[in-house]
């Protein structure tokens, strides 16, 4: 039962303002380029100009000359402590320094480390490196070819194969298929994006002689993770490690994995005894770390010709990188993907995804993609479109009539997910009669004999976030649980601290809510850390959108711990029986006599001053969340475009989100989500690429050929809600960070391929520039 | 990245002493600002170094020059030139076909169409930096090259550039390339 | 040893003096040197404007300045926006208000921004606002809600500015 509380307590559902904010509009944030140790030096990485070549020999004699120059540190000397290698999130490991060869344009060479900054890179620019070029592997079409460059000598395996995995039931799609009415299939590529947080990463490593410890001040979504992994690879006992991940300006995924830069700057501390510091440029940020998508799929759709939907194959092949970096859950190599069969039933499906290397920067699994299921809506909801242009059916009603109608959940998948709840038809609805889509669709034909370009795209998203259930999900080992400990002081104000760590999502104030909707202590009164490694309780960190439903849960378990004890508490104080008492929002009151009522401020100063005798002083709890599930956010999404003859450029007239996330803590904090989210979609489906030329070198490297969309591109958003709560959680909430990203760009994209399908056009690859764009005009004789 | 560019100017000598000139790859260097041949490997084969300063930033390469097809008839020569940054930041690659025409005037055509390709930080500011460096470069190129070409030229180990390198001023590779974005691919290639 | 200059700058009215080398870019010498750590950094190529603050009354982006080019000017950078009594500026009141910021990174490039947006154009259009904060870059907000944010702030100075003038002319 979810109690409505009063705007003075906020507890769920109210728009409570910020608590962070005040500290961030004053210029107070503390993120990790703020922090400033006394003795404090600095690190700079010394970086490949090459994606593929044979390290000769590296001369450190002029860089370490420099006055004010404490070290260069090379891949070689790291391999005499065994740390010239480190293991990565997926079971692969990953150079921190090179040592015999280089493999992406961009990888860490060597580490300065100078009294400031401006030394180490003028010391770094003195590092020689003598090179042989190899032949290099950028086409991932290429990777698996009897003649491709080998890029990983280091394995056993002699090619560049990486996983093969697949799920479902091949022969019976196959079978399927061969009986269909209809097929209709797409070739869709996700290209290689970055989510560019304007936050770079990097940390200060703080090792100290006087106590043996390490602290290091870290850009890092998974602080715990990140502890326990320094712990393993560093050999530094674990009690030893803290890690504090403090203000973080952004992640989006990209601060999930353990970079090279962080290993130097630690092993830098641990040898020369100070604070080394390491932030990285912007340039190292797109480069290096981890990348996002770069997903060659193939869908195809088996169908009657009434446009029920049969059958459902997928065949990916997914480009790593040098390394396999990703952050993925143990037996999931290709992440979530197989939610590929999105807001639809598939009598049979089959999936499969092969991995391979390039000679590219490592990572794959970031940019608020959800465990790769911003790659799996974006393919659903394209193939769908091309059933639709082949039925010649309209793309709305195509998938009503092939949404898992709302009384079939929990629903079982064909690739054996168990959706959680779902109201595909309810969102899709409200969404339709808010854009006025009859209205468009006779507007489009009006500008069709016109001669002018309109389209309107439907994205209907269905995505699975709340990583996860231990019986399937671990990363290296380590279960997806997540935490929350919450203590309420005598004067009935409270702290709570939490093993996720927030980077914008506003944790210190939806947090804050759910304890003050479950303990009616207002959010105001209610102070909530995260990212201390010494104080918080172990977590998996923020990313995924897991934070609600795992240590959101977990805070609404341990408050209500808390709640059964007050109550006996309150029993005592009111000399009744528990049975006899009630529970409104911050107070018991006796049945039928609610003047006889304690308050939970009552209650808490009692839990020190007055508790009854055997019980245990003070009013706290822990609890740790296994969630029983996933959850499934989902919604509808409407694009509607008009589209310059004669430029090429696509204007975004109207942009509609309808989504759908179960109960809602804040709507304020979740509207700004999904307008960032939104804006992130944009961006990838028509500006953005990090692609590499023929000779593995990097293209969209900086900001200058890497686009963000300023205020001015970015067009007004509109948001709207259903709500269908998550049966499994504590307060029926699903997360919802990456509904924007996962839901937009097919969105996006349909649009763009609808105001263009009338002249035979089927699919355009993102990202979809004003050149691509134009192109095609001219190839259809529409251009102006 | 792979860039191609086409040059094509006149000298006012005879088409002669202009490919005696052009086929020599140490007389050519000694016109290439910041070049200077080394050593001679053998016949077709010489080792050679370039310095390239644009505004503060300088690039180091050494590498090797090697004639790969020479056709005193038509006056036509192909060389591949292959350097290496020196501190480890990159190569570069030149192949570049120069091909003489007698004038009316008894002057000479000059038709260059170089192929450059690079590999390593350099590359990522793609073909508006290369470009436009290469069009400033190859202006000094003809002006040294026409200098020399009236000078008595006897003297092949001389540079006329070499150590003290005049760099390239980074503000003017900036006016050409925001120029360029005017005036359209006329000269340069893409 | 690089040879250093000693420069004067005032910075959010005080006088500050330090003795710099020339290359020493302003945004540095703000975070590092005045440990004004509220200006971030975002980028290498002066495109985020993160970096933003206010030098002799126009907006420059303080990581592609020299801090020897700032000798004997004024800067203001976001610690200085709220009175000396720690009352908030109504473009921060704006900010907390209209919900925009989410990881406050590029928050204070955008206060700056703003802060001189509404000095020369007191009542700007949500065009001219978007036009206005077009040189900072923001990955969390989608920029809706900081436009918002700027609105609401306008109004409030508006209305500020009209009390001021009505006690004005009721003193007269």
């Amino acid at each position: 039962m979810i109690y409505k509380t009063s705007p003075e307590i906020g507890g769920m559902g109210h728009s409570v303002k910020r608590k962070e904010d005040l500290r961030f509009i004053q210029g107070k944030g503390n993120y990790v380029d703020d922090v400033n140790l006394p003795g404090m030096v600095y690190g700079q990485v010394v970086r490949s100009p090459y994606a593929h070549a044979r390290i000769n020999s590296i001369n450190t004699e002029k860089a370490k000359a420099v006055p004010g120059v404490l070290a260069v540190i090379t891949g070689e000397d790291l391999a005499k402590a065994n740390l010239a290698w480190m293991p990565t999130l997926s079971y692969d490991k990953q150079m921190v320094l090179a040592t015999g060869k280089v493999l992406f344009q961009s990888q860490e060479v060597a580490f300065v480390v100078a009294e400031d900054r401006y030394i180490a890179a003028d010391a770094a620019e003195l590092v020689e490196v003598d090179y042989e070029e190899l032949p290099v592997l950028v086409d991932p079409n290429k990777a698996l070819d009897s003649g491709a460059p080998l890029v990983r000598e280091d394995r056993e395996q002699k090619n560049n194969h990486i996983f093969h995995w697949e799920v479902g039931n091949r022969e019976a799609t196959e079978q399927v298929f061969q009986s269909a009415e209809v097929r209709a299939s797409v070739k869709a590529f996700f290209p290689r994006c970055h989510p560019a947080p304007l936050e770079t990463c990097g940390c200060v490593a703080d090792f100290s002689r006087a106590t043996g410890r390490l602290t290091v001040y870290l850009t890092s979504q998974a602080p715990h993770a990140h502890r326990t992994v320094l712990a393993l690879v560093g050999g530094i006992p674990e009690n030893n490690i803290r890690v504090i991940s403090p203000d973080i300006g952004g992640g989006f995924g990209n601060k999930v994995p353990v970079y090279p830069g962080y290993v130097c700057a630690v092993v830098a501390s641990l040898t020369l005894g100070v604070p080394v510091k390491w932030i990285e440029t912007r340039s190292e940020n797109l480069q290096s770390t981890g990348f996002a998508r770069d997903y060659h799929m193939m869908a195809e759709i088996a169908s009657d010709r009434d446009g029920r939907m049969k059958a459902l194959r997928v065949k990916t092949l997914a480009d790593h990188g040098a390394f396999n970096a990703t952050a993925q859950p143990t037996k999931f190599p290709a992440g979530l993907f197989s939610i590929c069969t999105g807001s639809y039933e598939y009598a049979q499906a089959f999936c499969e995804v092969d991995g391979v290397y390039t000679n590219k920067a490592p990572g794959g699994v970031a940019y608020r993609c959800s465990f790769r299921v911003t790659e799996a809506a974006y393919l659903i909801e394209r193939v769908v479109d091309v059933l639709a242009l082949e039925l010649k059916m309209d793309p709305a009603e195509l998938r009503l009539k092939n949404f898992i109608p709302e009384d079939k959940f929990p629903y079982k998948s064909s690739l054996g997910w168990t959706y959680d709840s779902g109201n595909y038809e309810g969102a899709m609805k409200l969404a339709l009669d808010r854009i006025g889509y009859q209205e468009l669709r006779k507007e489009q034909a009006e500008k069709r004999k016109k001669g002018e370009l309109m389209g309107i795209g439907i994205s209907s998203f269905t995505e699975i976030v709340g990583a996860g259930p231990s019986h399937d999900f671990d990363i290296l080992g380590i279960k997806m649980f997540d935490s929350c400990e919450i203590r309420v002081h005598p004067t009935g104000k409270a702290m709570a601290r939490m093993g996720t760590k927030s980077q914008g999502q506003g944790h210190e104030t939806t947090y804050a809510q759910i304890v003050a909707q479950e303990l009616g202590i207002p959010a105001g009164d209610v102070t909530i850390e995260e990212g201390d490694t010494d104080t918080a309780p172990y977590g998996l960190g923020t990313y995924a959108s897991r934070s609600t439903p795992t240590s959101g849960a977990a805070t609404a378990v341990a408050a209500r711990k808390i709640r059964d004890k007050a109550k006996k508490i309150a029993a005592y104080l009111l000399e009744c029986n528990e049975n006899d008492l009630e529970w409104e929002p911050g107070k018991f009151f006796v049945k039928g006599a609610p003047s006889k009522s304690k308050t939970i401020q009552d209650i808490a100063f009692a839990a020190y001053t007055n508790f009854p005798p055997g019980m245990e002083p003070g009013l706290e709890a822990v609890d740790y969340y296994d969630p029983p599930n996933l959850t499934f956010p989902f919604g509808t999404y409407i694009c509607v475009v008009d589209i310059d003859q004669g430029t090429g450029e696509v204007k975004v007239r109207r942009f509609l989100a309808v989504d759908d996330c179960g109960n809602i803590i804040n709507p304020m904090i979740v509207e700004g989500q999904i307008h960032g989210g939104l804006t992130e979609g944009l961006a990838i489906a028509f500006m953005q690429q990090i692609d590499y030329d023929e000779s593995g070198n990097v293209q969209g490297g900086s900001f200058m050929d890497y686009l963000l969309p300023t205020a001015v591109e970015t067009p007004h958003w509109e948001t709207d809600k259903t709500c269908t709560p998550c049966p499994h959680h504590p307060f029926g909430a699903k997360g919802v960070g990456e509904s924007p990203n996962v839901g937009s760009p097919a969105a996006f994209v349909n649009a763009v391929v609808d105001a263009l399908s009338h002249l035979g056009v089927k699919h355009i690859d993102m990202p979809i520039t004003p050149w691509k764009v134009w192109k095609v005009l001219q190839e259809k004789g529409v251009a102006a | 990245m792979a860039l191609k560019i086409e040059k094509t100017f006149e000298v006012p000598e005879p088409v002669e002493k202009v490919w005696a000139f052009l086929s020599d790859p140490r007389m050519v260097a000694t016109c290439v600002p910041g070049a200077q041949i080394t050593a001679q490997v053998d016949e077709k084969t010489y080792k050679g170094a370039i310095k390239v300063k644009v505004g503060p930033s300088i690039t180091d390469y050494t590498g090797e020059v090697q004639i790969v097809r020479l056709d005193t008839e038509n006056h036509e020569i192909e060389i591949l030139g292959k350097g290496q940054d020196v501190r480890g930041r990159g190569s570069a690659s030149m192949k570049m076909t120069g091909t003489l025409r007698a004038l009316d005037n008894s002057g000479t055509e000059v038709r260059s169409v170089s192929e450059i390709g690079v590999v390593g930080i350099l590359a990522q500011m793609g073909s508006r930096v290369i470009t436009e460096v290469s069009n400033i470069m190859f202006g000094e190129f003809t002006k040294n090259f026409q200098a020399r070409l009236k000078e008595p030229s006897d003297d092949p180990a001389a540079p006329a550039t070499g150590a003290d390198v005049k760099p390239i001023k980074a503000t003017a590779v900036a006016w050409q390339a925001t120029k360029g974005l005017f005036r359209g691919k006329s000269e340069s290639g893409s | 040893m690089a040879k250093k200059q000693l420069i004067t700058v005032k910075v959010n009215g005080r006088e500050r003096e330090a003795a710099v080398e020339a290359r020493l870019l302003l945004v540095h010498f703000i975070r590092e040197s005045l440990q004004l750590t509220g200006t971030h950094i975002g980028c290498d190529t002066s495109h985020c404007g993160a970096c933003t603050v206010v030098l002799n009354g126009k907006t420059v982006k303080s990581c592609t300045m020299f801090a020897v080019q700032a000798d004997g000017g004024e800067i203001l950078t976001v610690e200085g926006l709220a009175s000396s009594a720690g009352q908030l500026h109504a473009l921060q009141e704006g900010f907390k208000q209209e919900h925009g910021l989410q990881c406050g990174f590029c928050t204070p490039g955008m206060l700056m921004s703003s802060y001189a947006l509404l000095h020369s154009n007191p009542n700007p259009s949500e065009e001219e606002i978007r036009w206005g904060i077009s040189g900072n870059l923001c990955r969390c907000t989608g920029y809706q809600n900081i436009v918002s944010a700027v609105q609401h702030a306008a109004a409030k100075m508006a209305k500020a500015g009209s009390e001021a003038n009505l006690a004005e002319g009721v003193a007269k």
